[in-house]
């Protein structure tokens, strides 16, 4: 860097104030022409970022120039991340393919993880194919280049249903096929796997073009091998597809599994859990008392009322209130619940850790402090036993549809 | 009624010493209940199941077989001799690949209906009648006519306590060895040690920062973040916004069930 040579004399005289006997010099005018401006790193750091990205993000590769404006740049990434266009790939090398649970025609999150594998396994040149059974919506989004739906087989056929998915794929032909390890998904891949004779590398927890890498023994070693046919992913162990939607082109399935109805099963329905008879552990959604309950009948109602699994804390079991095998907590149940509905219970560890899986909490307290209140989602500061007859006040009410706040 | 459940030698997780599969236990207890049941196994040691003639069966059949050779053929030859009615088998096995594919294998040889994580059997020779798990304790009710073979799911019920006087008179019997044991080519398969991997933290964003990753682990970006808090409200406040609360989440069902 070469520095113009400053003349202090030079300097001086330009800033001689004019037209004075005695020479007077004024230093605050700026001092232009010679010498090196002054710095502004707030000025220079801002000329850095990156525009168009929530987080801040700076390219200090682009020097600033501190004495000329600062350039930003970038402005085009800004709109081409404003409308997220559809990637099409119209002539894969090869084809990973999905068989998804899909319950009710939506992808469930175990779904998209295993799309989100079979595009780690596809990369730049492969495509992702998604079959399902039935229609299905939302596949494009999740990672999907090709979409093959097959017909959905009517009731419980589970034989009839990996047929048609094996003729499908053998038409197919994809390099690799992935399928999650869920209790259908898992039962589909295995008798798949015997009807095409192919083996299955289950419950995979690392999918990667280089390797799938699983379990075993007890989770005392770890099996390695390169990606084959067939496999399964494990849940919650790859991450989703996050890149823009694809195309899911339709494909025609030209072979058509013989509809064969299997005689032998003569019937099936499905039977739906019974709150009140569920074990705790597997509830989908509780209600617990404490100690600050002392009306039991009125909370045996409300539970039956919001159809919900009672629950309780140490001390209700501990006095013989209520059932040994309600007690949630860390020497009682753990739950795995979507919603736990407290009601007097302050919330002491040993408690909390048996609701530490429930994504929703609900609380009902007089003690503004309790630890139960600062984890509930909604948390009502109000004696429980008067919030429980009003419960049941209005649950009658909506039965009977004479609910004043429904007009 | 022939009953056959599946023994496999499992292997504890932890300490690595032979024992009997939960699940296979489980299974016993569903065949006790049904009737007379046998038990099947085929490898190079049938000490690992002698626990099971503790845990209600009377007599073990045990097709002596080399290590490492696939079971199926020499499995699915006995029960094509022995023709159950139903067969009981672990939804998956214990300390070994823990793939659950022998049962599909049978299933496939001896063209045998196979209903997976089953958690309870009832009825008779002609009908069964099969609950099968859907999970959350949810089940579906299969009724079947004509041999079949069941996984068990670990949802069914505990197995029976281990009796040592039973276990004494039990058999374990050693029928013919199995002629061929055909070699299947095994992929090649690298082993190591087990690593844990961090799990997926659902909810957090992705390309999110560290700290972004750490709120959604410990659920304060979740509901506790934007939680509610009501003092002292008039407790039909408090009951409708109870309810309403309970309906967004949607484990209450809505209020227009039974409108007049
Ligand atoms: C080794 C060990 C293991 C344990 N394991 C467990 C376990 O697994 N499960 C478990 O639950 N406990 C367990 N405990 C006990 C635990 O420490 C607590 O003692 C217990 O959880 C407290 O229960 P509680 O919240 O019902 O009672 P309290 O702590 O007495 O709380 C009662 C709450 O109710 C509120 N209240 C009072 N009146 C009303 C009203 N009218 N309306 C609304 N709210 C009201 C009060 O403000 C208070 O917050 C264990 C303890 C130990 C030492
Ligand atoms: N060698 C074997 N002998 C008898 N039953 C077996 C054998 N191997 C597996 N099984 C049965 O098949 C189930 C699943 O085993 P796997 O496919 O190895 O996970 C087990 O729970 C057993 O019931």
């Amino acid at each position: 860097m070469t520095r113009p040579r400053r003349d202090p004399r030079a300097e001086r005289a330009s800033i001689q104030v004019a037209g004075e006997a005695r020479p007077r010099f004024d230093r605050t005018a700026r001092r232009t022409g010679s010498g090196r401006p002054r710095r502004d790193p707030r000025a220079e750091r801002a000329g850095q970022r990156v525009a168009a990205e929530a987080r801040p993000r700076y390219d200090l590769s682009q020097t600033v120039r501190f004495d000329a404006a600062v350039i930003t740049e970038a402005q085009p990434k800004a709109a081409a991340a404003a409308s997220p266009k559809i990637l099409v790939l119209d002539d894969p090398a090869f084809l990973v393919a999905v068989v998804p649970d899909a319950p009710g025609g939506r992808l469930s999150s175990h779904d998209r993880q295993v799309l989100g594998a079979a595009r780690a396994l596809a990369g730049r040149e492969g495509g992702v194919a998604i079959l399902t059974l039935g229609a299905c919506e939302g596949v494009g989004p999740a990672g999907a280049d090709r979409w093959l739906p097959l017909d959905a087989v009517e009731g419980y056929d589970p034989a009839t249903q990996a047929a048609r998915v094996a003729a499908a794929l053998t038409a197919l032909a994809p390099r690799h096929i992935l399928f999650p390890e869920s209790l259908d998904g898992g039962d589909l891949a295995r008798r798949v796997a015997v009807r095409m004779g192919e083996p299955l590398f289950t419950n995979a927890e690392v999918v990667a073009a280089n390797g799938l890498v699983r379990p075993a023994k007890g989770r005392r070693v770890e099996q390695r091998i390169a990606p084959g046919l067939l496999s399964t992913v494990a849940p919650d162990a790859v991450a989703e597809y996050g890149g823009p939607p694809r195309e899911a082109r339709p494909l025609p399935v030209e072979a058509e599994a013989p509809t064969q109805g299997s005689k032998r099963i003569v019937s099936a329905a499905r039977v739906p859990a019974d709150p009140a008879t569920v074990p705790l552990a597997l509830a989908e959604f509780v209600a617990s008392a404490g100690n600050g309950i002392t009306d039991l009948d009125t909370f045996r109602q409300v539970v039956a009322a919001l159809r919900a699994t009672p629950g309780a804390s140490r001390v209700l079991c501990d006095a013989g209130l209520m059932p040994r095998h309600t007690q949630v907590g860390a020497s009682g149940t753990v739950l795995a619940a979507t919603c736990y509905f407290a009601l007097g219970i302050s919330g002491a560890p040993q408690h909390l850790q048996g609701v530490a899986g429930c994504e929703h909490v609900v609380a009902v307290n007089t003690d503004l402090h309790a630890a139960m209140i600062e984890r509930a989602g909604l948390a009502i500061v109000q004696d429980a036993q008067a919030v429980m007859p009003a419960l049941l006040k209005l649950l009658v009410q909506e039965a009977q549809g004479t609910g004043d706040e429904t007009a | 009624m022939t009953i056959v459940v599946l023994l496999s030698a499992g292997r504890h997780p932890v300490s690595g010493a032979p024992v009997l599969p939960r699940m296979e236990a489980q299974a016993i207890r569903i065949a006790a209940s049904l009737g007379e049941a046998v038990g099947l196994h085929a490898g190079p040691d049938a000490e690992a199941v002698r626990e099971a003639l503790g845990l209600g069966l009377t007599r073990i059949e045990h097709i002596a077989l080399p290590e490492g050779l696939d079971p199926v053929p020499a499995l699915s030859a006995r029960l094509a001799a022995l023709a159950p009615d139903l067969v009981l088998a672990g939804r998956r096995s214990q300390g070994g690949a823990e793939s659950g594919v022998v049962p599909y294998a049978l299933a496939e040889a001896l063209d045998l209906l196979l209903i997976p994580d089953v958690v309870a059997v009832s009825g008779g020779a002609d009908t069964l009648t099969l609950d099968q798990s859907l999970g959350r304790g949810a089940l579906r009710r299969v009724s079947v006519r004509g041999p079949v073979l069941a996984t068990v799911h670990p949802d069914a019920a505990a197995p029976h306590a281990y009796a040592f006087g039973k276990a004494r008179r039990g058999a374990v019997e050693l029928v013919g060895a199995a002629a061929t044991g055909v070699d299947v080519p095994q992929a090649i398969v690298e082993e190591r040690p087990y690593r844990r991997r961090p799990k997926l933290v659902k909810g957090a964003p992705t390309g999110g920062s560290a700290a972004e990753r750490l709120k959604a682990a410990t659920g304060e970006g979740g509901s506790a973040a934007k939680g509610r808090l009501l003092v002292e409200p008039d407790p039909e406040e408090a009951a409708r916004e109870i309810l309403a609360h309970l309906r967004q989440i949607g484990v209450l069902a809505g209020p227009t069930k039974s409108n007049s």
